[in-house]
């Protein structure tokens, strides 16, 4: 098995994933308002829960929240405008996911890494290949003796 | 080059360490308001008594903006700091409550049980204004100075230090 193999498959597999991921995503339709309204909605930190988004909470404030995403949709704003909205009033705490597209990769690239540093591990604990056996002078010496007893 | 493997584990263990012991050293339920330093949300409320207020009725002055609720057990603790800070101050500092999620028979006879400091208490019935404000839970309350911008938020309630400190970042009481 050839050394390079493993970290090469291990890539070339996580590549495939993301490639697929990407593209599917990418070419989604484009959602309607109530599809917006229900990604924000599970965007976003219920503020008065724990470890819930608006979109899962019955709380009152989670309601409210809501009901100001479909107005703020209904008015036209962006989802990034949307998410804008409420990070200046709650901060960064209220998404509920990272800000920074990289992040998301960032997982991706943690077993990616481990994937090629698990196989080029792998393939440097190999024993190396035995030496072919070197002839030892007796050895030698009796080939030595049966060539010239042929020749004679 | 051999050796140089075992930097791997301090590598990884230091700063995992180092990001653990920060996250140790402050209380999860702090959330950090990005409303400190800027222009406090503006706003016009009917309050419990049949009024209405806005921030133009308290431009000039330095207020507090108090979320409670009559179902909110540490509100009953911080109650008698806000009504002395009230008291105290006069005309030098506004007191507002503001009721967060609650019916207005209930936060009526809650202040009937615990005693009515004067001082106006809004209603939000829809809950925009604390989104405006970013709150989280009752009690959290909001300091504003004279030129109408947050300089400091208290999560849970307040005690005599607590709001002595931040009263005295919107210049009252020094």
């Amino acid at each position: 098995m050839k050394g390079w193999l493993p970290p090469v498959a291990i890539g070339l597999a996580v590549g495939v994933v993301v490639l697929v991921a990407v593209t599917s995503f990418a070419g989604a339709d484009a959602p309607t308002p109530i599809e917006r309204i229900e990604v924000l909605s599970r965007e976003l930190r219920c503020p008065d829960c724990q470890g819930l988004s608006v979109a899962e909470s019955p709380t009152r404030t989670a309601q409210a929240i809501r009901g100001q995403i479909a107005d703020l949709v209904a008015d036209g704003a962006s989802d990034d405008a949307i998410r804008a909205y409420f990070v200046t009033r709650y901060g960064e705490w209220i998404l509920l996911g990272p800000t920074l597209p990289l992040a998301w990769l960032l997982p991706f690239a943690v077993i990616l890494a481990a994937g090629i540093g698990l196989g080029t591990w792998l393939v440097a604990r190999r024993p190396p290949p035995p030496e072919p056996p070197v002839p030892t002078s007796e050895a030698l010496r009796r080939v030595n003796d049966e060539v010239e007893a042929m020749d004679a | 080059m051999r050796g140089l493997r075992w930097l791997i584990v301090p590598a990884l263990v230091i700063p995992i360490g180092l990001l653990f012991l920060s996250g140790f050293g402050r209380d999860p339920s702090e959330i950090p308001s990005p409303l400190i330093g800027r222009p406090a949300p503006e706003w016009t409320q009917a309050t419990l008594d049949g009024g209405t207020l806005s921030t133009e009725d308290l431009a000039g002055r330095p207020y507090v903006v108090n979320f409670w609720a009559s179902w909110c057990g540490p509100c009953v603790d911080e109650h008698p700091v806000l009504a002395s800070a009230s008291t105290d101050h006069g005309d030098e500092l506004a007191v507002v409550g503001v009721l967060y999620q609650d019916t207005t028979a209930d936060a009526t006879a809650w202040l009937v049980e615990h005693g009515d400091a004067g001082y106006p208490n809004l209603l939000d019935g829809d809950g925009a204004l604390a989104i405006d404000y970013g709150v989280t839970g009752p009690p959290e309350s909001y300091f504003v100075d004279a030129g109408g911008i947050v300089r400091a938020k208290q999560f849970g309630p307040l005690t005599d230090e607590s709001m002595a400190q931040h009263l005295a970042e919107i210049g009252v009481g020094e």
